[in-house]
């Protein structure tokens, strides 16, 4: 437990920030009484089973049902031609392209969605879908970037332009950059890929749709860590009245992105009840997630640094091809079709810098989700990272060194980066001097310096890196049109106790915990008292959801506006009960009080009281406020992330031996939890680093469709971390707060791929990608002539 | 067919197919939805109960019918309300749970390695848990509320020598 | 997954007697295995339903099968697509045949796409019972001319 934490008793006194309060959450889940969409059964409910595509790129000839038709149980069967009825076979994708829901003449990838078979039981639809019979005409599949780009076998013959290119997204001055990487003094060349990886929560994608036919209601269970959103994407594909539609996110079993885009099953089920008048629950396999859900990363990157001879960096350029898969169906801001990557200078004063995307179709699973990471900054960070290192080591300097000679100094926030953003706040050197006492870097350089002197083999990676968080301004944010604000509710009942309500959808986070120490914070009230929910649009205010980091730099703003708000309410009523002029009164110490006069005040659950029963003159009566808070700026999170590593030569295993992080997410709400989320981060850093990869075969099959070959690392893999932070507040956030669940995600995979580059780099190894396999160790050291024992 | 299922000390009479595996038959029988399904490859350990008061089981490598006659704990019959199990009062004091879908299975599994182990290393937890995923925690604090309430499970009889 | 083999069988037979033999869809078909129903599509293909048992992946399989002669090469080629499942398989195979003294010999080569579940969950045994299946079909070839000569 890092050292903040300790001392840290819960609050049943007032103030509630900063304090490890424990989850009020977790009750039900320790009992096995949550409620995921899994859990739900309503009456006359059937189970969807979809049919998919063996083939990753055909043509289909007919589809058969006969045989499925006569298992029993079946009500239904449904293609793209029924769908198509409904004008429901293309939807929208978040990238502004459209995609199949069920394959109309031809499948675009492997494991796409052919058809949905509803029957009594989830059984029988699993065994009718397999005797739907399907008659494909296999055509070239193209499973690589690199070759889409020759653009020999079109792809997408529905679209106007015939070609695999979907977008040049570039970002900076090309001419400027070239001409000061020309005339650098030293330039180093960094190529990098960031594997094609899913984000894998444990819950899989899940719906429970329920039209009553008798209302014209249409209920959505989903799992979604955007239901707003995603009712307002029902209404607009299916031209029902958003007051129609309710989307209800109960408890989400993992989220990390995955449950962000809109995909076919859910589609399908809500057709499927449209259609039968009755429940549908769909809820995917593993197999069908691994396949079927949105992927994220596949970047091949290359970066190019230019420096002086003293190692000040000069300049930088990031060219990218991606591959987007099938539909573009990457999940990013409408403006930003390559997410936030322009951050790819990273913690670091680059004088100027480029950086250009080109994204290609390819016979794969569509998607480009954010995994547990801000619109690409994860890719982002890991190239710039990387480069850094690599930089260093050309430049025969320390990669610690290297760093503090070319961070953005403290005094130059806000910084205007030469790609665009305006990064809000930072102190880089402090946190990074932290992590380097912590691990005790100097030491562990001399502990290197005398093992390779005895052949053995260790590693130390750093990764200082700079996240972009909280889209976000509604000036540059939106997604399909909507703008990417967050909006929060808050209800004081006349006894003071409170409901809260936000647009935004916890999946483990803990909002039912933190969104209670906001309010509670800023009103004086026992967190205790406030109840929060999220996920049922019926009732809770507009907002984009949870996912990029964004819930504490948007809805932690409205909560916070919307108590100064009621504040603001209850001092008129203060004022009234001590019968004095709002003027008079004073917010000091959690009470109301005329001014310098401690003993006549009165506490916020009193105002609440008075509220309903004696209400200030000309006042509304009741106590309550719904906020929606459109940031002036992202956040910009950084941390210094420091990772030893011990590579046995003889089989190539890398033991993680230590990994440090030390984060700067701003004011912290509750310590214990964004340790949590940090712990949680570098395990899922840790498993991309070295474990989780999808890969295809040239032909675009899918070679890993489970976790007995796609790897989640265990407890017995997962390294121990040690953490802490420092605090450099948002200037422009209410309470200060940056958001942190992703920056362990985005910082750790460099720390832990530098690591072992450091460790190898005696023996002239200089690029390793990720995963890192101990065969691809193992070959390393083989090839470099290092004899196993 | 008809078979009789003894969960958390109470038969539950329930029809199902051959075929249906254990997790199913708790879920969708007997009501008891606390044991979860994440995978197809019994690789991920979401649906994991005790059998017979100390033998874990991914209740999705299990028929139903197979677990007839044996005695089935499910995370609902470990503790509730105000009497909560040590593990599970443990994982809310140390923050071993973050979106709670593993929770229940990672919390008996736990409970199983305690049988066998009242005194368990970090390393006997990491690998007595190694059947277990969780993609939120990390496993650090999942770790600590083990050794939490093994501690806490072992000062009673500790008291009694 | 791509999956190759290759074999050899010697016929108890002249060169007419096994052309004439695989020529004909009726008496190719009859060397699958497992074969519940079979239609004769034409006089160079045939439809068989085939019942597959291989790891997890059981039921039944449909396959399209055509068979294109090249008598100027004395070769024969193969042409397999189907599956059932959700999975995919398609076959290629050829086979060269030269008549020496009594006997003809049969030189065979084959190449499986799998595709779907079966290539994926299965991979560990498919590749086992393919070459099971695909060196049973002509040892089945052999067996039914030898069967017919004798």
């Amino acid at each position: 437990m890092s050292d903040q934490i300790k001392d840290l008793n819960p609050a049943k006194e007032c103030r509630a920030m900063g304090k490890s309060i424990k989850r009020r959450e977790d009750a039900r889940f320790v009992q096995g009484r949550g409620t995921y969409v899994d859990d739900i059964e309503l009456p006359k409910m059937l189970h969807m089973a979809i049919v998919h595509s063996p083939y990753a790129h055909a043509l289909i000839k007919g589809i058969d049902t006969a045989e499925a038709l006569k298992v029993p149980g079946v009500k239904a069967i449904i293609t793209a031609k029924d769908l198509a009825g409904f004008n429901l076979d293309w939807i929208p994708t978040l990238a502004g392209d459209k995609q199949m829901v069920l394959a109309t003449d031809r499948v675009m990838y492997q494991y796409q969605e052919v058809a949905a078979v509803f029957a009594e039981t989830r059984a029988q639809a699993v065994d009718a879908a397999q005797l739907v019979e399907v008659d494909y005409e296999p055509l070239e599949v193209v499973a690589d970037p690199f070759k889409a780009r020759e653009d020999k076998v079109i792809l997408r013959t529905d679209r106007e332009k015939k070609t695999n290119h979907i977008f040049n997204w570039n970002v900076g001055d090309r001419e400027a950059t070239d001409k000061a990487l020309a005339e650098a003094e030293v330039r180093v060349k960094q190529k990098a890929y960031y594997p094609r990886v899913h984000a894998s929560p444990l819950e899989p994608c899940a719906i429970v749709a329920d039209m009553n036919t008798a209302t014209g209601r249409l209920t959505l269970y989903l799992t979604s860590q955007a239901p707003h959103a995603h009712r307002t994407v029902v209404s607009l594909v299916t031209g029902i009245p958003e007051s129609n539609i309710r989307i209800v996110s109960p408890d989400i079993g993992g989220g990390f992105g995955n449950k962000v885009p809109v995909y076919p099953g859910y589609v399908c089920a809500a057709a499927g009840t449209i259609v039968l008048g009755v429940p549908v629950k769909w809820v995917a396999t593993r197999t069908e997630s691994m396949t079927t859900d949105s992927f994220a990363r596949d970047f091949h990157m290359e970066a190019e640094i230019g420096a002086t001879k003293e190692g000040k960096v000069t300049a930088l350029k990031v060219t990218t091809v991606a591959d987007h898969g099938a539909f573009d169906a990457a999940a990013d801001p409408s403006k930003y079709p390559a997410g936030l990557f322009s951050i790819c200078t990273g913690s670091y004063d680059f004088p100027t810098a480029f950086t250009e995307v080109d994204a290609y179709y390819t016979n794969k699973t569509p998607g480009g989700v954010a995994y547990r990471c801000s619109f690409r900054v994860t890719e982002a960070s890991y190239m710039i990272e990387r480069a850094m290192d690599t930089a260093a080591r050309e430049l025969n300097m320390d990669p610690a060194e290297f760093r503090f000679k070319n961070f953005i100094q403290k005094e130059q926030f806000p910084y205007n980066s030469p790609l665009g953003w305006t990064y809000d706040s930072g102190d880089y050197e402090t946190t990074f001097k932290v992590a380097l006492e912590k691990v005790g870097y100097e030491e562990l350089r001399k502990e290197q310096a005398e093992k390779r002197a005895k052949g053995e083999i260790m590693g130390i990676g750093i990764s200082t890196f700079t996240e972009i968080v909280g889209a976000g301004p509604s000036k540059d944010f939106d997604i399909l049109g909507i703008k990417m604000f967050d909006g929060a509710e808050i209800r004081i009942h006349p006894t003071g106790s409170v409901i809260v309500r936000a647009g935004t959808k916890s999946q483990g986070q803990g909002h039912e915990t933190t969104w209670a120490q906001i309010v509670a914070e800023e009103l004086g009230l026992d967190v205790d008292k406030i109840l929060v929910e999220e996920g049922d649009t019926d009732t809770a205010p507009y907002g984009l959801g949870t996912y990029a980091s964004r819930s504490t730099p948007t809805a932690g703003g409205a909560l916070a506006l919307g108590a100064r708000r009621i504040r603001e309410k209850a001092k008129r009523i203060a004022a009234h009960l001590l019968e004095v002029s709002a003027d008079d009164i004073e917010w000091e110490d959690y009470k109301f009080q005329i001014k310098g006069v401690p003993s006549k005040s009165v506490t916020t659950q009193d105002c609440a009281f008075a509220a309903y029963t004696n209400p200030a003159p000309g006042d509304e009566p009741g106590l309550e406020t719904t906020y929606y808070y459109d940031p002036p700026n992202l956040t910009f999170p950084h941390g210094a992330y420091i990772c030893v590593v011990d590579i046995d030569k003889s089989t190539g295993e890398v033991k993680v031996r230590r990994f440090v992080a030390i984060d700067d997410c701003g004011t912290i709400i509750n310590p214990m939890i964004v340790e949590g989320q940090v712990h949680g981060g570098l395990a899922e850093g840790f498993a991309m680093a070295f474990m989780q990869e999808i890969v295809y075969d040239e032909e675009g099959n899918h070679l890993n469709t489970n976790y007995t070959d796609y790897l989640i690392p265990t407890a017995y893999e997962v390294p121990k971390f040690e953490t802490g932070n420092t605090v450099t507040p948002s200037p422009h956030h209410p309470i200060g707060a940056k958001g942190v669940g992703e920056s362990p995600t985005v910082g750790s995979p460099a720390a832990y791929v530098n690591a072992v580059i450091d460790a190898l780099s005696p023996y002239g190894v200089s690029e390793i990608d990720m995963p890192i396999s101990r065969e691809k160790v193992f070959s390393k050291l083989r090839a470099a002539g290092v004899e196993a024992f | 067919m008809e078979i009789t299922l003894n969960v958390n000390g109470q038969e539950h009479k329930v029809d199902v197919e051959p075929r249906t595996l254990l997790v199913y038959a708790l879920r969708e029988n007997c009501g008891l939805k606390g044991a979860h399904v994440g995978c197809d490859s019994s690789s991920c350990g979401v649906c994991t109960v005790v059998l017979d008061g100390k033998i874990p089981v991914k209740s999705c490598t299990m028929f139903a019918v197979q677990a007839e006659g044996h005695e089935i704990t499910t995370i609902e019959g470990l503790g509730g309300g105000a009497n909560l199990h040590p593990l599970q009062k443990a994982f809310h004091e140390q923050h071993g749970l973050q979106c709670g879908y593993c929770t229940p299975a990672m919390i008996m599994s736990s409970y199983a390695l305690l049988q066998h182990n009242p005194d368990p290393s970090e390393d006997d937890i990491r690998r007595g848990l190694s059947g277990n995923l969780c993609r939120c925690t990390g496993y650090m604090n999942i770790v600590k509320a083990v050794q939490q309430a093994a501690a806490d499970m072992r000062q009673p009889a500790e008291a009694a020598d | 997954m791509k999956l190759n083999y290759d074999g050899q069988e010697q016929i108890n037979a002249d060169y007419d007697a096994v052309w004439a033999f695989i020529n004909n869809p009726e008496k190719v078909a009859k060397c699958l295995p497992d074969v519940e129903k079979l239609e004769i599509t034409g006089d160079k293909s045939f439809t068989a339903h085939v019942k597959v048992g291989v790891g997890p992946v059981r039921g039944r399989f449909k396959f399209d099968v055509g068979l294109e002669p090249d008598a100027e090469n004395n070769k024969m080629n193969v042409n397999l697509r189907g599956g059932g499942l959700g999975t995919a398989i398609d076959l290629t195979a050829g086979a060269n045949i030269a008549q020496q003294q009594e006997q003809t010999q049969l030189d065979w080569q084959g190449e499986a796409v799998v595709r779907g579940p079966a290539a994926t969950v299965g991979a560990r045994v498919l590749d086992r019972k393919a070459r099971e299946l695909i060196t049973h079909v002509f040892a089945e070839v052999k067996r039914n001319i030898d069967e017919e000569q004798a």
